[in-house]
């Protein structure tokens, strides 16, 4: 992962940023930044086209909303329809929305998004990758607003852990080098081994396995592993 | 139906078995199983008898007499034991715990950072049942 000129460093909380290795520790760090600040929940939702239909709960990457509770959202309401999410379109400031003043964010009867999902409280942090792919860190909670400098900190921070956490996780990893442990991995498969047999070979879980082919799949950009062993083949990444 | 899922805990302090053991009955939408050993002994002897089928082991750092995680969790691979692993431990930012993955290691928490809402989470991401499924 490339590291910042530290001159781009600012404050403390960048140091869990750093150790960040996987969508646990992301969850983590969202969750409790959420929490700090008086909110429940967190979600950071991807952004495409604006008229492509999309469930709230397909959008939702990482989350730490009560299970069932987007699927249910999805049966009753189309996400697309809420001024909320239309509001994503218009502008990228990051807002406060309140139950309790839905007038002044220009809610729409029919379209509140708030109610709909059975909250508060939100914020919305429009946040993008450096590929210019666009994302929504959205806070959730049932408190009654959030002061102007913990509003501000917030955005900070959620802009960097997105920063992170897109870079860690979510970027294409076409062309980047295959780590000692992922061409292990690799060399096994092209043995012919399964998931579960690679994991006793090696000592991780099977969980961890799956989790590395599917990086292998995303470096070498291809789509199965026959075409990932033959590519690794091509390329003499293995013999 | 809520998902039946088990998971052993291996701690030395009884007392985390009663605080997690709380903290899993507030899971809503997974019925946890938990079960408890003090050692890692303990935890090889429960994998090699099989009687349950074991969906997440969650293992306190310091095992006495082992070190840490570095020394505990491949044993437990050793054992065939391949199933996810979660860490838990007051002091996850020490530099050793950025080699998780290199020992086995699924994930790692803070004690201080497991709520349900953590538990809800990790068991949808390692264990992948539908919540509500009735599995």
């Amino acid at each position: 992962m490339p590291v910042l000129d530290r001159h781009f460093r600012r404050y403390d909380f960048e140091g869990d940023l750093e150790k960040a290795l996987n969508r646990v520790d992301f969850f983590r760090i969202f969750h409790t930044m959420a929490l700090r600040y008086g909110f429940e929940h967190f979600g950071v939702l991807q952004l495409a086209n604006e008229h492509e239909t999309s469930l709230l709960a397909s959008r939702l990457l990482l989350h730490d909303l009560p299970a069932g509770l987007a699927e249910t959202y999805d049966k009753r309401y189309r996400f697309n329809d809420s001024a909320f999410f239309k509001s994503f379109y218009k502008s990228t400031i990051p807002t406060v929305w309140r139950a309790s003043d839905r007038p002044e964010n220009g809610l729409r009867e029919g379209s509140d998004f708030l109610d709909q999902i059975g909250f508060d409280m939100a914020l919305s942090i429009p946040v993008h990758s450096v590929a210019g792919t666009r994302y929504v860190v959205l806070f959730l909670g049932d408190g009654e607003d959030i002061e102007r400098d913990a509003h501000f900190e917030i955005c900070y921070e959620a802009n960097c852990a997105f920063d992170y956490y897109y870079r860690q996780v979510l970027a294409n990893k076409a062309g980047m080098g295959l780590t000692p442990r992922e061409t292990e991995i690799l060399r096994w498969i092209s043995y012919g081994k399964t998931a579960s047999e690679i994991a006793l070979i090696v000592s991780v879980s099977e969980h961890t396995v799956n989790s590395h082919t599917a990086t292998i799949l995303k470096k070498l950009d291809v789509v199965n592993r026959t075409q990932m062993v033959a590519k690794a083949i091509r390329e003499q990444i293995i013999q | 139906m809520t998902a039946q899922v088990h998971i052993l805990l291996v701690d030395d302090d009884p007392a985390e078995n009663v605080i997690l053991s709380a903290l899993m009955r507030k899971v809503a939408s997974y019925a946890i199983s938990l079960h408890y050993v003090e050692t890692v002994d303990g935890a090889l002897d429960f994998i090699r008898a099989a009687g349950v089928p074991l969906d997440m082991i969650l293992m306190d750092n310091r095992l006495q007499p082992q070190a840490d995680f570095r020394e505990t969790v491949p044993e437990l691979r050793r054992a065939g034991y391949i199933g996810p692993v979660g860490v838990i431990s007051s002091s996850i930012s020490d530099a050793y715990f950025q080699k998780i993955d290199d020992y086995g290691v699924d994930f790692r928490i803070d004690k201080a950072e497991l709520d349900p809402t953590a538990i809800e989470f990790i068991l949808q991401e390692y264990v992948k049942r539908d919540a509500g499924a009735g599995i």
